[in-house]
């Protein structure tokens, strides 16, 4: 498999009240097309800045990440019409009513409005929310939001999609559409890049698990590999064995 | 084209604060019906032309006691009198349009022999009624000084219509409104878009920063030019304001100093996180220019540290430019100093705002 994001030696340093916070700290791997790929790690591990790296929103420190062959520091304007991105915090316009939210996530990706049209009321049925379609999303529930940001980010078809933590604060019932989503884009043939706090989300989707800590990634493999050689019987068990059982900051 | 989209969007939620319209169209409103009744002002300082073609006695008396008249204002003259001859009316009245001088009082050559022989003679006093107050301070105080003098009677023409305390107010409201409509309009709506974080997932798509920027700039372009519109016309309406200057020059204005505000507005919400903080950063940055410019009292009776302030404050100039037109009909050249500042606020606000607003959040 051809790698489609690779990440050389990556670090971000912070400079905060005249600290210096090294968040990520030397990082490398390759996510392979196609696959699933999931960032895993205790709170302040690295995986949001990461993330923000990866989705050009925030520039590296040093080293170098390669998104589809582009540089996320000199061509972002290439990488981003490329990726799609569903946030942690769900960023919605909550005067604006989920199809409005929508028309404007797909206007500023350019997609053509009849398409845009068709594929909004396509995915607006798929995660059932057409009956709220022309509601504000001010009154939406956690559930709803993370379904609409969802589709939010896939009306352009991006090649990529950047998820993170995508099922923080759900339902099981919403987390099973959000898990059965996640599958079908995959089929479609989207490589899917993760955060997530959850083994059992990890555990379930991913094809392949990066385990950060303190700004270093400590482990990447398959999930079943990581248990094996760990000797654990759940993810949970090698995300402890990686990093510990202190509480983090 | 992306601009547009970003433009569209901030209207469709703009009409959607209904909490929100209501204030911005009834603020100025507001503020001109309570000003505008019942604030007053002194003045001291004025620049008066005395413009003496007569030789005798009675007129060198007559302008000793203008020179050294002294009002309550800490000693400090109220006016500084400054004097020639053979100045004919219409120069004297250009004078007055350019700003140079508050009054001119001609003295014709025959004064003297006139007072001499207890005849009836009349003098000529232009005043910049624009300046209501300190025209009207001008107009009473010469009439009460020639009462004494017996059979001298002073012809007051009517240079820009006749006047009152809200034709000077009306000017300097409106641009006090674009000046915080725009500023807290643009800065809060950023700030908030931070605190949603809107503004981050829409910096994640391929818009540009400038095409963000752009469009939320034709948005109050467009809401500042139709708030001083709506304004101007209920100013006509409700109190009978009259509207002597150029709808285009105004707009020139305007524009110029809504720019201006939406480049203050991004550099100050690119130091915030939050619409609180933001509110009370702008309180902090705007009040001073509410109160200090002169929207309400001309300036020249402001205290010197005041006017200093004020002459740092870009307002200061919009409000200048706003009555110089408005009221004084005048055209692009009495407002050239006013526009090349403004122009360069906007400019450096802009040029700021653009740097600060950044992609990382």
């Amino acid at each position: 498999m051809e790698p489609i994001i690779e990440v050389r030696n990556l670090v971000k340093v912070f400079h905060s009240r005249g600290r210096k916070i090294t968040a990520v700290n030397d990082v490398s791997f390759d996510v392979f097309e196609g696959e699933i790929f999931g960032m895993i790690g205790p709170n302040g591990a690295g995986k949001s800045t990461t993330f923000s790296m990866l989705t050009t929103l925030i520039k590296p420190t040093s080293g170098s990440i390669k998104v589809a062959g582009f540089d996320v520091e000199k061509q972002d304007n290439k990488i981003r019409p490329l990726i799609g991105i569903v946030p942690q915090k769900l960023s919605l316009y909550p005067l604006l009513t989920a199809r409005e939210n929508l028309e404007l996530m797909g206007n500023l990706y350019n997609v053509p409005k009849k398409v845009m049209e068709e594929k909004i009321d396509y995915y607006l049925k798929l995660v059932g929310l057409d009956a709220s379609a022309d509601r504000f999303t001010g009154g939406f529930s956690g559930g709803m939001k993370q379904r609409l940001s969802v589709i939010a980010a896939v009306l352009h078809d991006p090649e990529i999609l950047f998820w993170d933590e995508p099922s923080t604060g759900l339902d099981p019932q919403t987390r099973n559409v959000i898990w059965k989503l996640a599958r079908k884009f995959n089929d479609e043939g989207k490589t899917l890049i993760f955060t997530t706090h959850y083994m059992e989300e990890a555990d379930n989707l991913c094809d392949r698990v990066a385990v950060m800590d303190s700004g270093k990634l400590v482990a990447l493999d398959d999930p079943e590999i990581l248990k094996e050689k760990t000797g654990s019987t759940n993810l949970e068990e090698v995300f402890v064995h990686f990093t510990g059982e202190e509480v983090r900051d | 084209m992306d601009s547009l989209i970003v433009a569209k969007k901030e209207f469709k939620i703009l009409f959607r604060k209904k909490a929100l319209i209501i204030p911005l169209v009834l603020f100025p409103i507001i503020m001109i019906v309570f000003f505008g009744y019942g604030m007053g002002g002194t003045v001291k300082n004025a620049p008066i032309l005395i413009v003496n073609d007569d030789i005798g006695r009675a007129s060198s008396s007559l302008v000793q006691e203008i020179g050294s008249y002294t009002a309550r204002y800490d000693g400090d003259p109220m006016f500084s009198v400054t004097y020639t001859r053979d100045m004919s009316q219409s120069e004297a009245e250009s004078k007055i349009n350019d700003g140079m001088y508050k009054g001119v009082l001609l003295i014709p050559p025959d004064y003297s022999d006139r007072v001499a022989e207890n005849k009836s003679t009349t003098l000529t006093l232009l005043t910049d009624s624009s300046d209501t107050t300190t025209s009207g301070i001008i107009v009473n105080y010469m009439r009460q000084l020639l009462a004494e003098t017996g059979a001298v009677s002073l012809n007051v023409p009517n240079m820009y219509g006749n006047l009152e305390y809200l034709d000077f107010l009306i000017p300097g409201v409106i641009a006090l409104t674009v000046f915080m409509g725009s500023v807290a309009t643009t800065g809060s709506a950023i700030a908030g878009e931070k605190e949603d974080g809107t503004l981050v997932r829409m910096l994640m798509t391929p818009i540009s920063k400038r095409s963000v920027i752009l469009g939320k700039t034709i948005y109050q372009l467009i809401l500042q030019l139709g708030r001083a519109v709506i304004l101007i016309l209920a100013a006509y309406l409700l109190l009978g304001f009259n509207m002597n200057g150029s709808w285009l020059l105004i707009s020139l204005v305007l524009v110029i100093f809504t720019l201006g505000g939406v480049g203050m507005g991004i550099v100050m919400s690119s130091r915030v996180e939050d619409m609180e903080s933001f509110f009370q950063l702008n309180m902090l940055v705007t009040m001073p220019s509410m109160f200090v410019t002169g929207v309400f009292f001309p300036l020249s009776s402001a205290p010197d540290w005041m006017r200093y302030i004020a002459y740092c404050l870009p307002l200061t100039y919009a409000i200048d430019a706003m009555r110089i037109i408005m009221i004084k009909g005048q055209g692009l050249n009495a407002i050239s100093t006013d526009l090349i500042i403004l122009t360069l606020f906007a400019i450096v606000t802009f040029a700021a705002g653009v740097r600060l607003f950044r992609r990382e959040a």
